[in-house]
């Protein structure tokens, strides 16, 4: 982060002002008209979809317009298209977030809930494909009475694996996340059952010190778990194709240019939500004009990246010389699939070079409109790739042509209505943007900039119920600022106390070594976790391919290792994602939803604005603890109690 | 505002937090012991049939052999099933007023074949011939247990493709000598490695394995 960058917060906001801002759209009691309208129409085309896939489990995958030899049409279409929308959550919220990117703190939870969708989608079209999808339990490697093992050296099976773990790694970084604004939202709930359900799924997040402090650790790994997982999940996707000997499939330029083309579609979905977002819930303060411009200019690379590859798979046709590759590529120039290819240059190379202008980066129409035809221009690219390709390959005999049926058309319809009905049911029901990454932004934007700690005293209105009367548990001081409660932490250390804790509404930098917390040991649970489940991957694909069922394979070794690494790579990622995710709730002792500090009136704040520092005591010894927190400047000093005995 | 939660929530939410991998632990276990049961797969189940024909009887008892009535076993992909007159052989002079005989001779008097159900039943796709196996000389006893031994006829072996593939990886312990494949309680003598005549000829001489664990050897 370079400090000279002017802020992407307006220096007025305070804690208080983010946080109620975004809470307050999920805890309204009445959303727009515009909202209900939209659910209305995306619940129908929903139904459409139900009806349509009841259709293919009647009658066969053959409802679709796919035969021989243009087997892979509109699903493996869509599969692509959807997975590499996936593609911008992630890279914002683990990329950006190891470049230390302050932007991507207003989009990544709504671009990560995109991710959750889009990969959801994307996971739907090969498991339709199947046919037979009662059968998916095939696909994975389990004790079965058949005898039979998934045929590891096939880039499908890492297909499947990679998908499942980038699905079940974006939960679960998206989840973590989300725990400390669920917590927010359970703590500013007028509502009971609101405040229930909200306090449920925040698994009773108190923002203690030790939860920050496993939390970062743990995130921080995710991000650089999921760094090379989604570069390796459309590398992947790529070598579905890539690995088969079709002319227009087969180049080495396509892992990269799938994994650029995954992150353009991405940014340009990712900029047909946030567009439409902002102006709807007026969260222009959050979404500023520069954030328009950071998301363009990264799309315009990856825009140029893929228009690299365009021009790399066709110089590479025509110089290769090969009767095939260069009759595909005079198809697509002059021929028969020239229109395709054409509208597909326009939509991804032509119109990508308007981002050039600022005043389109930073103007939402036309940003809009730019990334709209991105949109269907990635749609179109990966067509053109696997129907174009498909349709004519060798022998001109063998040729065939492909058009979609009624029941293609309404199944991409029907998931681009359940993508779009999630979101709308993520945007009503969970805070859509990182509240607590703000709030960190804003104390670090202030710092730099030399302001102190914003001053901002709305009280929240919640009737005040008189605490319980128990026994002691500690005694908590209250403070306006993250300094505050650090220094009061280092005084308290100082004067003697060692049974600390603190509640902070953000992860504050200095505060687990001001409370002499040990380091957590959740890097060292992630290496073992990675090592382990990559160790037994590899060892379970050995076994099958080598001990339980050696089949000879094209003559390769039966030991193939270079065909293993794919998967070996991707449970290891699953493994230590499963071991940072379930580290940081053994550690921090959650779910726990009941905890006596959430007793003390005023608490609530602490996901919101406010800073505590709680000294564990007894009843007999509590008298020299309150002088001691008085005389550090709190606001005020409670005594948290449970409930009588 | 005090939290919504007493001190019994977190007893509560630790349950669940255990009971969901249990659950889905304890859900999976069962769905595999269910799929090898014989609820499921119907080993050692007598069915119900139209006649209680006992195996043992008329093989141990009478000395049948198996081809007297399973006529079409060594040229035909199915043993076949006999036609009401096999019965009628032996039942127009003996047990004539039977009334376990009845179906038979109401068979016999109306020319509608009798109703046998099926014991041993592949699916549509797997391929799967008779002649094939006893060629090469894999002994009946092998499929279909001591049928000799059976008053009521049941599934010895769940049929699951585990099973047809430790045979079609390993024939050499389904291997018998070519005159006693219809042996059912023909033993090894010991000495004789398996796949071996016990003159010491290896059985596995005219047997392909390579080919045997192909897709393409069952599923056509």
């Amino acid at each position: 982060m370079t400090t000279a960058a002017p802020p992407l917060l307006d220096p007025r906001h305070s804690y208080a002002s983010i946080t109620d801002r975004i809470v307050e759209i999920s805890l309204r009691r009445n959303f727009p008209f515009a909202w209900v309208a939209m659910v209305g129409i995306a619940f129908s085309v929903v139904g459409l979809m139900m009806v349509s896939i009841l259709w293919l489990l009647s009658w066969g995958v053959g409802v679709w317009g796919i035969n021989i030899p243009v087997a892979w049409a509109f699903a493996i279409t869509n599969f692509v298209w959807w997975i590499g929308i996936g593609h911008a959550g992630t890279l914002i919220s683990a990329i950006l977030l190891l470049m230390r990117q302050p932007w991507r703190n207003s989009i990544s939870r709504f671009a990560e809930a995109m991710t959750l969708f889009a990969v959801a989608n994307a996971g739907l079209f090969p498991l339709l494909h199947l046919g037979r999808i009662w059968k998916f339990f095939y696909l994975f490697p389990y004790p079965d009475t058949l005898g039979l093992w998934p045929q590891w050296r096939s880039p499908l099976v890492w297909d499947v694996i990679a998908v499942l773990t980038y699905f079940t790694v974006s939960l679960l970084f998206w989840y973590l996340g989300l725990l400390p604004d669920l917590a927010s939202m359970r703590d500013a709930a007028a509502r009971r059952w609101v405040r229930v359900a909200a306090g449920i799924a925040a698994l009773g997040w108190r923002g203690s010190a030790r939860h920050w402090q496993r939390y970062q650790m743990a995130y921080l790994l995710l991000a650089g778990l999921a760094t090379p997982l989604v570069v390796s999940v459309h590398s992947i996707v790529s070598l579905d194709f890539s690995v088969a000997l079709v002319p227009g499939w087969h180049t080495t330029i396509f892992p990269p240019y799938f994994v650029a083309g995954a992150i353009f579609s991405g940014f340009a979905m990712v900029l047909t939500l946030a567009i439409p977002l902002r102006s709807a819930f007026g969260l222009q303060d959050f979404i500023t004009a520069r954030h328009l411009d950071c998301m363009a200019k990264v799309m315009l690379a990856n825009g140029l990246i893929v228009a690299y590859g365009y021009l790399a798979e066709d110089f590479t046709a025509w110089y290769s010389g090969d009767l095939y590759e260069v009759s595909k590529l005079r198809d697509h120039l002059f021929g028969g699939g020239a229109a395709l290819y054409w509208a597909v240059m326009f939509c991804n190379v032509l119109v990508t070079q308007a981002l050039w202008f600022r005043r389109v980066r930073t103007r939402p129409l036309p940003l809009l409109l730019v990334a709209l035809v991105i949109n269907v221009g990635m749609w179109l690219e990966r067509y053109d790739i696997i129907v174009g390709s498909l349709s004519s390959d060798f022998m001109p005999s063998a040729f065939g042509g492909f058009s979609g049926t009624f029941w293609d058309w309404s199944l991409l319809a029907g998931s681009l209505g359940l993508f779009t009905l999630l979101f709308l049911v993520f945007i009503r029901v969970v805070p859509m943007m990182s509240m607590f990454e703000l709030r960190d932004q804003l104390f670090k934007e202030r710092r730099a900039a030399g302001s102190g700690a914003p001053r901002d005293d709305h009280p929240r209105t919640h009737a005040e119920v008189a605490p319980p009367s128990g026994p002691l548990h500690g005694v908590l001081a209250e403070f306006h600022d993250a300094q505050s409660v650090t220094g009061a932490a280092r005084s308290a250390r100082a004067a003697g106390y060692r049974d600390l804790d603190a509640y902070t509404p953000f992860p504050v930098e200095d505060l687990p070594e001001a409370l002499g917390l040990p380091p957590t040991r959740i890097p060292l649970l992630v290496l073992a976790c990675g090592i382990l489940a990559g160790a037994s991957a590899y060892f379970l694909m050995w076994y099958s391919a080598v001990i339980d069922f050696p089949w000879n394979i094209g003559g390769r070794p039966l030991n193939s290792w270079p065909s293993f690494i794919p998967i070996t790579f991707e449970i290891t990622v699953l493994g230590g994602a499963l071991g940072a995710f379930f580290g940081v709730l053994a550690g921090s002792g959650l779910p726990l939803l009941y905890h006596p500090v959430f007793n003390v009136p005023g608490f609530e704040r602490a996901t919101r604005d406010r800073f505590f520092l709680c000294v564990r005591t007894s009843d007999a010894q509590a008298g020299p603890v309150h002088g001691m927190l008085r005389a550090l400047g709190p606001i005020r000093v409670s005594e948290v109690r449970g409930p009588p005995p | 505002m005090a939290s919504p939660f007493g001190p019994g929530a977190n007893a509560v939410a630790r349950g669940v937090v255990l009971l969901v991998p249990l659950t889905i632990v304890v859900l999976s276990v069962a769905g595999g012991v269910y799929w090898r049961s014989s609820y499921r797969t119907g080993v050692g189940v007598v069915l119900d049939q139209p006649v209680p024909f006992s195996h043992k009887h008329h093989v141990s008892g009478l000395g049948i052999d198996c081809r007297y009535c399973h006529t079409t076993v060594e040229e035909s992909s199915t043993a076949g099933m006999p036609p009401t007159e096999t019965c009628m052989n032996c039942h127009s002079q003996l047990y004539t007023d039977s009334p376990m005989l009845a179906p038979v001779r109401q068979s016999w008097e109306t020319d509608i074949p009798l109703r046998w159900n099926r014991v041993h039943e592949v699916p549509g796709f797997a391929y799967f011939d008779h002649s094939v196996h006893i060629a090469a000389g894999v002994g009946c006893v092998s499929c279909h247990g001591r049928v000799d031994q059976m008053p009521l006829v049941s599934k010895q072996h769940t049929l699951f493709m585990q099973w047809c593939l430790d045979c079609h990886r390993h024939p050499e312990g389904a291997l018998v000598p070519h005159d006693k494949v219809f042996d059912l309680g023909w033993q090894r003598p010991s000495g004789a490695g398996k796949g071996a005549e016990p003159s010491g000829v290896p059985l596995m001489d005219h047997v392909r394995t390579v080919g045997l664990t192909s897709c393409s050897a069952c599923h056509r």
